[in-house]
């Protein structure tokens, strides 16, 4: 990779950590929590996101972060109070500034509009009069405006283009090093090879004010010089090489032409200017500082940033020492260990084949090298885990946007984010998140009317949580709202046909209705659910992650939807079954039960589809060795075994296999990595016994064999 | 006397305080070995060709380096600063 | 002799693109997170330049410079600036603290090396 790109992804990964540290400060002060240590951070966040987008010509972003680090600074300063307003006008310019981010990665685009509304209302909050937002600095350069003088207020000699100095000029430089300058790292040399860079130099020593060496202090200054250039040489190289020195450096910058003889042509334009300087030449020191008294030295009336709050912020408690690891070293390291684990299993298969006793001393080892095994691969995958903070912390925008959008008034509340999981699993889990949460927002919690009508807070809680339980990482997302309406639900579903008009169903049948594919309880279309998206999504994609997602609702009182999770995508829970000569693995969250049928469940529908019969309703067969194409023909499903599995795409299926061999947990290859992609099959892995083994995308291949039978229509009516 | 390598700020006040200890003696400094010579030096260096001329003393700069007499040539002074008054 | 610089910065964009531009100019560099580590550093290494930001968690620029400045092995070794601010109040607090040079954030890499040689040639 190009060192720039290399750079530039740091700076995006830096620009997340940073705009998330932005949040939780603006969160804090919003929360009340004003110090000047939160203040302090949440200005570094914003300036150093711009310091960033500066080196790589983000300039949109420049611009607007530059507006929002002002009115910081002035929250910084004491000029602005953090009250809750200005906070929350913040919150929203920080979401902004998230968007340029995102923008500058190529991830979306950033609203102008938007933006330039918010740039104004950010600006408006350090001017509330109308008047000059930064008067101190305003007075502070007044010259700087005018013809490209430097920060130091020196205004340049300007002389009109109409006119210039007939006879070949020169520039006389007059320096004069104070003490202070030396003391700084600076050093009279290096300004005179500067100088002397810019072109012929004729440098003349003055040390008319230089004592005899007894009475020498020898780290004051007493010399000055006196520097000729040619007149062609840029006026603004010569003073930038003194830009910073400042008044430890004090020069005076001429013309000498005009001095000589074009002082009378060039006067009408600012005669007591030039008269001035061309008197202070000539003034012995001490009157030409009163002359330059005053009005020229600005920087030194300045001292107003001297708040010197953050310098003595205490140091953060200090976590332990980390390093940063390239991402794939660590992807590497995990393959390589579920390799081990193969391997190990592979060689204990071997042991156990050749006959050795369970008590022998080769077994007994083995027993330890599996132990040592798991306890690599548990290690190894600690690695890679993270908080989920990552994902939770992009949730406040999500509500603050959906309370906006539905004009209800929401209050989220995380617990949990430090929970860790895996890498691979964090990075998907951020679309059901937002799924559950605009959810429970738009369809969970009551209008603010309604919540008063029915006597709870105006406000509605939304709670957002992470725990570990058995071996899993589960999510809960939760509403104080008004439940699930299960009447309307019902009512829905049997309108579009999803179940029977007489089916008997529970409350939580009804409730897992909600889930079925094209089932969406908005009457007319909102502007949050309005995607064409509903639960259904979100359960199929918490599926395709080995999941589980589950719902609990109390009328009157709100829902709680809870997603559980594998900890990684690197090792699944499998069921290992034979199909024909091949072995693959079902995942075992899919799988609601097993059973061998029995012919009189079996009901024959046309001349391949069949269905079975389970507790009084019917579950469309398919042939796993069929839908992989490995076989043309379905084999009896009374002489195979029968996978009774949940889909997305079609409620439920009875997947018929041959045989069961067991279950285990496999770890899992990527097969697009190997092979291209087959439909039907997830990935694979391999077996104790070093076979290859397919892993079941059950959902592509119920809709395969759906999308194959349009004829189905009444298979639809699984509940 | 050889003259140390680099004459910067940190080094002006030893330098005199050498030169003060030579004071009534003639003096030829070898600038062979400079690297660097900056404005507080050279202040010291002229400030003593001063006094050891007060003195009626000889003094000299022999031997400059390329660095010496760069330094001093940029600084306007010779590299035997004879040419300051 | 290739030169030693010290750069502190916060940001890890910010050291490493300063570590490509000054490494591929031949310097050594001596990299801290913060001013207080910045500081720490000048027991392990002596930099012939220290180039710090100003805005940085635990010490800023400022507390940088005078605590350079407070080490007789540093009285005399430059110290730049690197900021995204160019305000003249913030540089004359860094200058009354003692530092010799201001670069302005985003920065150009020969700008920056020039403002290096000239400080420390």
């Amino acid at each position: 990779m190009d060192p720039m790109d290399a750079i530039k992804q740091t700076y995006f990964q830096e620009c997340d950590e940073l705009l998330a540290s932005l949040e939780e400060g603006l969160l804090s002060l919003e929360a009340g929590e004003a110090d000047s240590d939160t203040i302090n951070a949440v200005f570094r966040a914003v300036h150093s996101v711009k310091g960033g987008a500066g080196a790589f010509g983000f300039d949109a972003m420049v611009s607007f972060a530059h507006v929002f680090e002002t009115t910081l600074d002035a929250m910084r300063s004491g000029k602005l109070d953090p009250d809750p307003e200005s906070v929350k006008l913040m919150l929203r310019a920080a979401d902004v500034l998230a968007d340029h981010v995102a923008a500058a990665k190529g991830e979306g685009a950033v609203d102008e509009t938007r933006a330039h509304a918010m740039a104004d209302e950010l600006a408006a909050l350090v001017a509330p009069e109308g008047g000059a937002p930064r008067a101190s600095a305003a007075v502070a350069a007044p010259v700087a405006d005018e013809g490209g003088a430097d920060d130091w207020g020196f205004k340049p000699l300007k002389f009109g283009d109409d006119d210039p100095p007939a006879s070949p000029a020169g520039w006389r430089l007059i320096m004069r090093p104070t003490k202070a300058m030396y003391a700084k790292g600076h050093d009279a040399l290096l300004f005179l090879r500067e100088l002397s860079r810019l072109g012929p130099t004729a440098t003349t020593l003055d040390t008319s004010w230089l004592p005899n060496l007894d009475g020498l202090d020898p780290e004051e200054s007493y010399c000055t010089w006196t520097a000729e250039l040619p007149a062609e040489t840029p006026e603004i190289a010569i003073r930038d090489i003194f830009d910073f020195v400042g008044d430890d450096c004090p020069i005076e910058l001429t013309l000498t032409a005009a001095v000589s003889e074009e002082a009378p042509a060039a006067a009408p334009a600012a005669p007591i200017d030039i008269d001035a300087l061309l008197n202070s030449v000539r003034t012995p020191t001490a009157e030409r500082e009163a002359l330059e008294g005053g009005a020229e030295k600005p920087a030194a009336a300045a001292p107003a940033a001297d708040k010197a709050a953050n310098k003595n912020a205490p140091a953060p408690a200090g976590g332990g020492a980390t390093i940063r690891v390239d991402l794939e070293r660590v992807d590497r390291m995990i393959d390589l260990v579920g390799e081990l684990v193969i391997n190990q299993a592979m060689l204990q298969q071997r042991v156990t084949e050749s006959g050795a006793a369970r008590s022998s001393t080769i077994a007994m080892g083995l027993d330890e090298l599996e132990q040592l095994t798991r306890e690599i691969q548990d290690s190894v995958m600690a690695i890679r885990a993270q908080p989920v903070k990552s994902v939770f912390q992009r949730m406040p925008r999500l509500v603050r946007e959906a309370a906006s959008a539905t004009g209800k008034q929401v209050r989220l509340v995380m617990e949990g984010e430090g929970t860790e999981v895996d890498k691979t699993v964090i990075e998907r889990l951020s679309d059901p998140i937002t799924h559950m949460l605009r959810n429970a927002i738009d369809h969970g919690l009551e209008s603010t009317e309604e919540r008063i009508a029915s006597g709870k807070q105006e406000e509605g809680t939304v709670r957002l949580a992470a725990l570990h339980r058995s071996g899993r990482i589960v999510i809960e997302v939760s509403d104080d709202g008004k439940g699930i309406n299960r009447p309307k639900v019902r009512e829905i579903a049997v309108k579009k046909g999803l179940v029977a008009v007489d089916a008997n169903l529970s409350d939580e049948e009804i409730d897992n209705l909600i889930f079925l594919p094209g089932f969406s309880t908005a009457t007319s279309v909102s502007n949050l659910s309005g995607r064409g998206v509903g639960m259904d999504v979100v359960k199929r994609s918490i599926q395709a992650l080995g999941g589980r997602i589950t719902i609990s609702s109390i009328p009157g009182k709100g829902s709680t939807f809870t997603l559980s999770l594998p900890l990684t995508l690197a090792v699944l829970d499998g069921m290992v079954v034979s199909v024909g000569a091949q072995t693959l693995v079902a995942p075992l969250t899919t799988i609601i039960e097993t059973l061998r049928p029995k012919p009189e469940e079996v009901r024959r529908l046309g001349p391949r589809g069949a269905v079975l019969a389970v507790r009084g309703s019917h579950v469309p067969l398919i042939d796993i060795g069929v839908a992989l194409g490995q076989r043309a023909e379905p084999i009896d499903p009374t002489q195979g075994v029968v996978l009774l599995v949940e889909s997305e795409v079609g409620g439920r299926a009875a997947l018929v296999a041959d045989e069961i061999q067991g279950q285990r947990q496999v770890v899992i290859k990527s097969l697009e990595a190997n092979f291209q992609r087959v439909e039907g099959v997830a990935a694979a892995t391999i077996l104790g016994d070093g076979r290859v083994a397919l892993i079941l995308d059950v959902d592509a291949v119920v809709e395969k064999v759906f999308s194959d039978r349009r004829d189905a229509a009444p298979l639809a009516k699984a509940s | 006397m050889k003259l140390p390598q680099i004459l910067d700020l940190a080094a002006a006040t030893t330098l005199r305080t050498q030169l003060m200890e030579r004071r009534g003696q003639k003096l030829a400094l070898d600038g062979g070995e400079v690297e660097r010579l900056g404005g507080l030096c050279l202040q010291v260096l002229i400030a003593a060709r001063n006094q050891w001329r007060v003195d009626g003393v000889d003094f000299r700069i022999v031997n400059p380096s390329p660095a010496f007499a760069d330094g001093a040539r940029l600084m306007g002074a010779d590299a035997s600063l004879g040419d300051a008054p | 002799m290739s030169k030693t610089i010290l750069t502190i910065d916060d940001s890890r964009m910010m050291r490493e693109m300063l570590l490509m531009v000054l490494q591929g100019a031949g310097f050594n560099v001596v990299q801290a997170e913060d001013g207080v580590e910045g500081l720490e550093a000048l027991s392990r290494s002596t930099p012939d330049v220290i180039i710090t930001d100003i805005n940085m968690p635990r010490m800023d620029g400022y507390g940088v410079i005078e605590g350079v400045r407070q080490d007789p092995r540093y009285r005399a070794t430059p110290i730049l600036v690197l900021s995204t601010e160019s305000s003249p109040e913030k540089k004359q607090r860094a200058r009354d603290a003692g530092a010799t040079g201001w670069i302005v954030k985003p920065f150009q890499a020969d700008t920056l090396l020039d403002v290096v040689r000239r400080v420390s040639a």
